[in-house]
């Protein structure tokens, strides 16, 4: 039974509607998850630039190895040689937020360029931006990145680069195609017309008024890549280095002890990464369904 | 006297327009009688509830609430069923001062129910065919294996190659040429009028008792759309097939129909045989009919010089419809002594000649 | 009537067939000032911390092609590449070209069982949630576990997957040959299935694209005319969808392998890259990134192809 009902005072105005009945309900939630894990995620990262955490993080404690969690003075418990987890966790985030964001400009600002040209310069130009984003699109993302470790050092800024620029094709495509609507829609013709200069329509008219949720959302999702690649690289041993802790490496060092029934050093790192990445994930989906109008009846 | 065809009555079909938490009531009460052997015809301005009429019929509602109440009967010689049987068990109204407020509909069980009420009607007794025919052809497929498709499922041929002559004896009877190298056509090989004329030998081929005809000539040049209808006269005298014929063209309406019926917010306003009807001198008529033929151009006209009539105000808004008479606010006739009736009371539809029907408080004594 | 579309195919076939070549060799040069660029003599890396044998020494020189100006290396490293010798890896000492067709078709088969997988699971999904009158209680809790898979880092899911499977069921899916029997290579595919990170993406597109084309005049032409919906949806909404992700995803899956192989001790591909990229063994991972390019391309390939063989006249693009 599905029940419809018309309100007795006619709304006028969509906007003076409550949230929750101009937007889906799971949208809602997604963003609202993802906006908490961002909180989360930005409170952890100042708390251990600034080395405020409950135990120093490379404190090995032989008296309580892989406590449980809620172990008194160790909310999340210890690891295979007695280090706080939650200290560990939080001092983990270090190792993606500044890479992952460097990523994220490289991949926007890449992509905002190659995207506008693409879009707005037909011809010659479109078909040499093409043939560049097959090409990079041609290199699965982490063979490409243990080429560049091979080659230089398995250093995350490099490897944060190397996502970076992986990541322009994506941007790019999305900013040409919405181009290609407003092309479409004479929007660009009528700027034109109007006597607007190439830079204002480019910059205020297509990028700030018609890609900017664009933008957020590629974003959004670029963060959760960023750190699925961290985590993974320094899973394979190639990002930090034991006794700095990162969540790959903690679910890495963990492995024995998992195999051997004591899940826990291992699974923590690994829900950290799961609810961070679930948590980025659904905040750029749910933005787009709501910025971009998707499912929103 | 055998029953009719086709019988809609008292259909009501809404939509929810969840950013104004209001109804859209875009068949608010309509009910028609498609005989057997006759054309009726459909007019009214776009948004007046034409096209959901026929969708309705054909079951293809799919946006919530649809079909909330009324009845289609359906009786041909094969077949004969309420296509809306068992809808009340499926939807509970509530209303406030005759008017529908709030709608409780099972529309996973109903639309099993309709599916069940459907099966064997859609293309085999009752036939569609829409505007924009080039969209409405699957680009995928050539021309002829769609036609071929409906053979074999209505029209009683299963061999391949059987079903393949019969998809091209209607791609001639429709007057395609060179049905061989058509058949093999994909729909974006083939202009707009023919595309409309594959459809067309796609609802007929399978025989149907009914034909739907959803603005068969919107949207395609004037002299191809002359020629559509051409076809459809022509292809209506041979088979005998009855039509629902909708359009907003009056021109299209006038050359096909027997009957007319003139829909104004999701309601017949006159009902009536086409010659009387559609007579712009008659007297005997709803002010909006009036004003529709008075904005259609005709050779008296021209002759005349006279101007064209447009009609003045704006398309009811089917959101918030008005209490009384629907056209209340466009209408040029109203005389003081029935001003307040026509403002807050919805009239009934009043026979003023033998078949011919009119909702207007002028005729209502 | 069969006539047409074997013509745009081959057309299709020879279009793209020409800019796989332009493509790879990009890709070729990539991957060649990436190694030129790198910092200090290719001989001095590799004499780093290993005694390289005489035979090592001399397929390093074969594969950089030393001593000349930086073209010239090139062209004659593409050289060799073009016939068939992709050089000698510094760590085994053995010819690269030979062992790479064998661990190529290793990760061949993960990554298209994988991809099998995943479209196991994402095509139902999709295909009821984008199903009108469908029960949200049912749609909605099967697209969040699509999220949390795809949010599930695939190491973990391993360990878990390896855990179960010695625990409850007394076998070690661990492989170190393909002679273990088919039951054991099953577990990684299902394992990079489920975890590479790709299926919430892949619902989604997906249902997108099928709710899209449910709202096309033509299907509502199929339901008036009492057709089955699916027959006619068939084409743009599923075969279509399909063959894009196909094509989309093989990087995703092939740098998903990286992870499983090494865990699940898979030869192919990605358990090499991973050792070559620890040894800085050039020749190897060259040899890789070029082998992933063709399969990213042939995927591509098989993508247009099969655009060109639903939609052979360019009714649609």
């Amino acid at each position: 039974m599905k029940k419809y009902v018309q309100t007795t005072a006619a709304v006028s105005n969509f906007s003076s509607l409550p949230l929750y009945q101009r937007f889906s309900i799971p949208d809602l939630l997604y963003v609202g998850y993802g906006l908490l894990i961002v909180g989360l995620v930005l409170v952890s990262y100042v708390l251990g630039a600034f080395n405020l955490l409950p135990h120093d993080p490379q404190q090995i404690n032989m008296e309580l190895l892989m406590a449980p969690p809620g172990t008194a003075g160790h909310l999340l418990g210890t690891d295979f040689m007695g280090r706080d987890i939650q200290s560990r966790l939080i001092l983990g985030i270090q190792a993606y937020f500044l890479p992952g964001l460097l990523a994220i400009f490289i991949a926007l600002s890449g992509g905002i360029v190659l995207g506008v040209l693409a879009g707005y310069r037909r011809g010659y130009t479109e078909t040499v931006i093409t043939y560049f984003t097959n090409l990079v699109d041609s290199f699965p993302r982490l063979v490409l990145i243990l080429l560049v470790i091979a080659a230089f050092k398995p250093d995350i800024y490099y490897i944060m680069m190397v996502m970076g620029v992986t990541g322009i094709p994506a941007v790019a495509n999305a900013i040409a195609g919405k181009i290609r609507v407003l092309a479409q829609k004479n929007f660009i013709e009528a700027a034109i017309a109007l006597g607007l200069r190439t830079r204002v329509i480019i910059l205020k008219h297509i990028l700030w008024y018609n890609c900017r949720a664009l933008l957020i959302i590629q974003a959004t999702l670029g963060m959760g890549e960023a750190i699925l690649l961290e985590t993974s690289l320094s899973y394979l041993g190639f990002g930090v280095q034991e006794p700095t802790p990162s969540w790959g490496n903690m679910v890495q060092s963990g492995a024995n002890y998992f195999m051997q029934g004591n899940f826990w050093p291992s699974t923590a790192p690994a829900l950290a990464i799961l609810f961070t990445i679930l948590g980025f994930n659904l905040l750029g989906d749910g933005l787009n369904n709501i910025l971009e109008g998707k499912r929103s009846r | 006297m055998t029953a009719p065809l086709l019988k809609i009555d008292n259909l009501r079909t809404y939509f929810y327009a969840r950013r104004k938490q209001a109804f859209v009531r875009s068949v608010d009460g309509v009910s028609l009688e498609v005989g057997r052997r006759e054309t009726v015809g459909v007019v009214g301005e776009s948004g007046s509830g034409k096209s959901i009429t026929a969708m309705s019929v054909m079951g293809l509602i799919s946006s919530g609430p649809g079909v909330i109440g009324g009845s289609i009967h359906y009786a041909s010689d094969k077949v004969q069923r309420n296509l809306l049987d068992g809808l009340e068990n499926f939807v509970q109204l509530e209303q406030s001062d005759g008017r529908v407020m709030a709608v409780s509909k099972d529309e996973r069980g109903w639309q099993k129910a309709s599916e069940k009420l459907m099966a064997g009607m859609r293309g085999r007794e009752i036939a569609m065919i829409f505007q924009n025919p080039r969209a409405s052809l699957n680009p995928y497929l050539s021309v002829g294996e769609q036609i071929t498709e409906a053979v074999r499922l209505h029209g009683g041929i299963t061999a391949a190659k059987e079903a393949r002559e019969r998809a091209l004896h209607w791609l001639e009877r429709v007057k395609i040429d060179t049905p061989h190298l058509r058949y093999n056509t994909y729909p974006s090989g083939m202009s707009g009028g023919m595309c409309q004329r594959a459809m067309i030998a796609m609802a007929l081929s399978s025989e149907p008792s009914l034909l739907i005809a959803d603005e068969p000539t919107t949207g395609l040049d004037a002299t191809i759309q002359s020629k559509i209808v051409d076809l459809l006269q022509e292809l209506k005298s041979e088979t005998g097939i009855s039509t629902l014929l909708i359009s907003h063209d009056i021109s299209v309406i006038t050359r096909l129909s027997d009957r007319v019926a003139v829909l104004y917010g999701g309601a017949v306003v006159e009902y009536g045989p086409a010659r009387q009807l559609l007579d712009a001198h008659a007297e005997l008529k709803h002010s909006y009919t009036a004003a529709l033929l008075a904005s259609v151009p005709n050779e008296q006209k021209i002759r005349a010089r006279a101007n064209l009539q447009a009609i003045e105000g704006e398309v009811l808004d089917t959101i918030n419809v008005p209490p009384g008479c629907r056209f209340y606010a466009r209408c040029n006739r109203i005389t003081p002594e029935i001003r307040d009736k026509c403002a807050t009371l919805h009239p009934e539809l009043k026979e003023v000649a033998p078949g011919h029907q009119v909702r207007c408080w002028r005729f209502v004594n | 009537m069969k006539f047409m579309p074997l013509r745009a195919l081959a057309r299709t076939l020879l279009k793209e067939l020409g800019l796989a070549l332009l493509l790879l060799l990009g890709v070729s040069f990539v991957v060649f000032i990436i190694l030129y660029a790198a910092p200090g003599d290719p001989f001095s890396v590799l004499l780093e911390g290993q005694m390289p044998s005489e035979q090592a020494l001399a397929g390093i020189r074969v594969a950089l092609g030393a001593q000349q100006s930086w073209y010239g290396q090139y062209l004659s490293w593409l050289h060799n590449v073009l016939g068939g010798n992709f050089g000698t890896s510094v760590r085994t000492g053995m010819p690269v070209a030979g062992e790479l067709i064998h661990v190529s078709l290793n990760t061949l088969y993960l990554t298209l069982g994988s991809m099998l997988v995943t479209l196991f699971i994402a095509v139902p999904i999709a295909l009821y949630s984008s199903m009108r009158g469908h029960s949200v209680a049912i749609s909605w809790p099967l697209t969040m576990l699509g999220y949390v898979f795809s949010a599930l880092p695939v190491f973990w899911l391993a360990y878990i997957v390896i855990y179960v499977s010695v625990h409850g069921f007394g076998f070690f899916p661990l492989s170190s040959g393909m002679g273990d029997g088919w039951l054991y290579t099953l577990v990684p595919v299902l394992v990079l299935g489920l975890g590479s990170g790709t299926i919430s993406e892949v619902i989604r597109y997906l249902r997108e694209e099928m709710s899209r084309v449910m709202a096309e005049d033509y299907i509502r032409t199929a339901r008036a005319k009492g057709a089955s919906v699916w027959r006619h949806a068939f084409k743009e909404g599923l075969l279509l969808p399909v063959s894009e992700i196909f094509a989309a995803k093989i990087p995703f899956i092939l740098g998903g392998a990286v992870i499983v192989e090494q865990i699940f001790n898979w030869p192919g591909m990605g358990r090499m890259a991973w050792q070559a990229a620890q040894d800085r063994d050039f020749p190897v991972i060259m040899g890789i990134a070029l082998i992933a390019a063709i399969f990213v391309r042939l995927g591509s390939m098989i993508q247009r192809m099969v655009f060109t063989a639903v939609n052979p006249h360019g009714a649609r693009d």
